[in-house]
């Protein structure tokens, strides 16, 4: 009887040792190594990868990825819209990071020829930046910095909105086009920072397009931020000045800032931005 | 067959071959990036499976035989047209062709976002686009069953303004991401990933080139004008007829491949017609061969000149091109 | 249509769009003879030549080569009975005088042929030679002098090897010696290669001297046909091209010499 009993609790464990080395196994197994030779064809993800401590892996970036400065000594591999097909192959990379923008031609070149690309649409609000950064934060297998960086940075963004919330909010226009005069609308970041900061975007119900200055004048708003910096941004202020009917002239607030930071953020630099919109808005706080 | 006097003609074409051959060469060894000559021989032992061998014979490669292919056609087109029209200054998109291609890639982008309908649609909407033009130019020309070459030139010419217009309004309206396809599609290049569709243009435009010789001498006849064609026995309705679907067919498959590379089909036959002469039988094909090295030639400079970043063919063969003609012209300085 | 004719015009109307040329013309060519055209400008001449070359097709009436209705006649079988030479213009595609005349040769290629064969470049050797350039054979188009590119052209009309010449105004804007080179030629050939030929001339001594017979077109209809003396008469000729002339006869061969009369234009 002693004997039937043992050999059941003997069965029992050998049958569990041997799950668990089979699921152990079979674990490794479903984990392949993160990428190891990455290509970014997008300055927004260059600098996300940078956040995320990878950059070591980074083997070809485009001839627009600045930030972080570092960036600027990696391998080019072209511009954004048009890469060069051969640079990638000699890099051999194991992972392409392409945009929307990217040529679908040289897409389907590269992948005909067995390099893995993966397609990250560009966000449009601070949840889907914060999405899009965890999604590419697993692709490297860090999904855990990710989930750190995220949590600060929502944290952060908690703060500041509370604090926006009891103050008066500006009514805001947004230029991110010289010429022709291109509106930041509903559809685009900068609408969501200038709303996390408690401002209001007057072309919120319109994409991002063309629009007219009359309109600008008739909506009257009483800031308005030009994302453009150095010449080009004085001489739009210089050209708005001439309004004089539009309270954000009269009250001299117009302000330019960083597109860059503006249209292509990542999680962190998302809410320097809105600090920086805060400020403008409300003076320090 | 063929004089004494005609052997000057073999001569032409094996020299142009030749150098085709030698220009392929060149233009599969550079590029941005640099394979020695000792890993050329490497890859070709090793065969597939190192980047190298991928580079050469699955990204240079299609573009040379594509350059081959539209080069060729783009000249072959410009001597077809600028033959029927005793007009030097004719190329292929004089007649709208070009404007019908790109409205039609243009309607695809804008409907259907950047890769249109997946990519074999782009070609398609191209050659759809460029047809289109084709037989509107073509019933509003043929009036009374003959075609009026100063009326068809016109039209053509009017044509390409609408479509151009028409492009630019769609331009207008629509968003950036789509904007920048429908101007880099324009701006043309030699990078298509199917081998497919490169196989078919060459057919195409070899083709073209075959069918194209056999009117070489109703195209010397009708040099002297269309009621002289006619004593000499040409059928001068249907040859007008023939020689503008042919040459608008080729150029619509071009076109719609690798979008607009200019001057290819205006300089090169000038040039020719500067070294061989009128006869369009050996100016029809050393015109293929010398716009096959032409474009492979502007394609690799376009390759090579900002690495890694490339510029679009069409502003290569625009500069070259034009700078070659006004060198040329200045040297002559006959009629043309 | 008698047997033997080479060219029947029965009734021939014809024009261009809506405005209607000849009117009714009715003749017949024999094989051999050597036929000129005269009449004032507009009177129809060039009308009647392209009409017979198939160039213009009829509006009504019937034109018959050899016993066969033009229209039914493809192309390529047109060109190869009948050649036309018009004038020569100033500015010419870059040919050479060979490759020109060798261009005649073109309606009796083969569907696909592409090159000159042997023969083809013999004939038109023997071409130019008759055509007294063979010396020319290398030079461009464009360097020869006025006559010399007109018997050019006849040279290629020749390579043709047609039954039937047409000849439009040859020898307008060449001077004397040329034109009488041109249609001495025409002579010869008619008389040595039995070349059935019709010739357009403003001329009316120089058509009068060199052919068997004048058709004489006024208006559109056919005001008079045969012989040089039936036809070159002072009463005819004064009264279609409204001016007055004297009619004598030349010492050599009797044929008539038309001498206009200055300074009494009515």
């Amino acid at each position: 009887m002693k004997l039937a009993r043992y050999r059941s609790v003997a069965i029992l464990l050998f049958v569990c040792a041997l799950l668990l080395f089979v699921c152990s196994d079979a674990s490794s197994l479903a984990e392949p190594p993160p990428p190891q030779r990455i290509v970014s064809l997008v300055p927004n993800i260059t600098e996300e990868l940078y956040l995320l401590g990878v950059q070591d892996r980074i083997v070809g970036v485009t001839i627009y990825c600045q930030r972080p400065p570092e960036a600027q000594s990696k391998e080019r591999v072209g511009a954004v819209v048009e890469v060069n097909v051969e640079k990638i192959l000699s890099l051999q990379p194991d992972l392409v990071i392409a945009s929307p923008l990217t040529d679908q031609k040289q897409i389907k070149k590269l992948r005909d020829l067995g390099v893995r690309i993966e397609i990250f649409k560009a966000p449009q609000d601070f949840e889907g930046l914060c999405t899009g950064f965890l999604e590419l934060a697993q692709l490297v297998g860090r999904g855990h910095e990710a989930r750190e960086i995220i949590a600060r940075a929502e944290g952060e963004l908690a703060v500041i909105i509370g604090k926006a919330k009891g103050l008066p909010g500006p009514r805001v226009f947004v230029q991110i086009g010289e010429k022709p005069l291109v509106v930041a609308g509903g559809d685009s970041f900068i609408d969501d920072v200038v709303s996390c900061a408690g401002g209001v975007n007057i072309a919120h119900e319109v994409k991002t397009s063309v629009y007219s200055r009359e309109e600008v004048v008739r909506r009257n708003p009483d800031i308005i931020l030009i994302a453009k910096m150095g010449m080009a941004g004085e001489r739009e202020k210089a050209t708005w000045m001439r309004y004089e009917t539009v309270k954000a002239v009269q009250d001299d607030r117009i302000y330019t800032v960083d597109s860059y930071r503006f249209c292509s953020p990542t999680p962190l630099s998302f809410v320097e931005s809105v600090k920086e919109l805060v400020r403008l808005f409300h003076g320090t706080e | 067959m063929g004089l004494n006097s005609k052997a000057w003609w073999g001569g032409w074409i094996v020299f142009l071959a030749g150098l085709l051959v030698l220009v392929g060469l060149f233009s599969l060894g550079v590029g941005a990036v640099h394979i020695p000559l000792r890993k050329v021989v490497q890859a070709l032992a090793t065969g597939r499976g190192t980047p190298e061998y991928a580079i050469l014979f699955d990204v240079r490669l299609p573009r040379i035989l594509l350059g081959l292919a539209v080069g060729g056609g783009l000249a072959v087109a410009g001597v077809v047209l600028q033959g029927m029209f005793r007009n030097p200054l004719v190329e292929p998109y004089t007649l709208g062709i070009s404007g019908g291609a790109a409205l039609g890639v243009a309607l695809n982008m804008v409907v259907g976002g950047s890769a249109g309908f997946g990519l074999f649609s782009l070609p398609a909407s191209g050659f759809l686009g460029a047809f289109g033009v084709m037989i509107v130019v073509y019933l509003l020309s043929a009036g009374g069953g003959q075609i009026k070459l100063s009326r068809l030139l016109l039209i053509g010419v009017m044509v390409s303004f609408i479509a151009a217009s028409l492009i630019m309004l769609i331009m207008a309206m629509t968003k950036v991401q789509d904007l920048h396809g429908i101007i880099f599609w324009i701006m043309g290049s030699l990078q298509e990933p199917s081998s497919a569709l490169i196989r078919a243009i060459l057919f195409i435009s070899l083709g073209g080139l075959i069918v194209s010789l056999f009117f070489a001498v109703d195209l010397n006849a009708l040099s002297l004008g269309e009621e002289e064609a006619f004593h000499l026995g040409v059928e001068v309705e249907r040859l007008k007829k023939v020689l503008f679907l042919l040459a608008s067919f080729i150029t619509g498959c071009c076109v719609s491949v690798t979008g607009i590379i200019g001057f290819v089909g205006l300089v090169v036959p000038h040039l020719m017609r500067l070294l061989v002469g009128g006869d369009h039988r050996i100016l029809m094909v050393t015109s293929y061969l010398s716009g096959a090295i032409f474009l492979i030639l502007c394609d690799t400079l376009a390759r090579l000149v900002l690495a890694p970043t490339e510029l679009p063919v069409g502003v290569i063969t625009g500069l070259v091109g034009g700078g070659l003609f006004i060198y040329a012209l200045s040297r002559r300085g006959e009629s043309l | 249509m008698k047997d033997g004719s080479v060219l029947a015009i029965t009734g021939l109307s014809c024009g261009y769009g809506k405005r209607i040329v000849l009117h009714g013309v009715s003749f017949a060519i024999e094989k051999g003879e050597c036929v000129g055209v005269i009449g004032p400008n507009g009177s129809g001449k060039t009308t009647l030549l392209r009409a017979i070359s198939g160039f213009l097709p009829p509006r009504g009436g019937t034109i018959s080569l050899e016993g066969r209705e033009l229209h039914h006649m493809g192309r390529r079988s047109l060109a190869q009975r009948v050649a036309v030479v018009t004038q020569a213009p100033d500015i010419m595609p870059p040919f050479s005088v060979e490759e020109f005349v060798l261009l005649g040769r073109v309606p009796h290629w083969r569907g696909l042929q592409l090159l000159e064969t042997a023969k083809d470049i013999e004939i038109a050797a023997e071409a130019m030679e008759m055509a007294g350039i063979g010396h020319l054979k290398e030079r461009r188009m464009g360097e020869l002098s006025g006559g010399e590119r007109q018997l050019v052209f006849v040279a290629r009309a020749l390579a043709q090897a047609p039954h039937l010449l047409l000849l439009d105004e040859p020898t307008a804007h060449l001077d004397i010696g040329h034109q009488v080179q041109i249609m001495d030629l025409l002579r010869e050939l008619n008389r040595e290669e039995a070349l059935t030929i019709i010739v357009v001339l403003h001329d009316l001594t120089l058509a009068g001297l060199y052919c068997d017979r004048l058709i004489l077109l006024h208006e559109g209809r056919l005001r008079a046909i045969g012989p040089p003396e039936a036809v070159l008469t002072k009463g005819v000729i004064e009264a279609v091209y409204q001016t007055q002339v004297t009619v004598m006869e030349t010492p050599l061969g009797g044929r008539p010499v038309i001498l206009p009369v200055a300074g009494k234009n009515q």
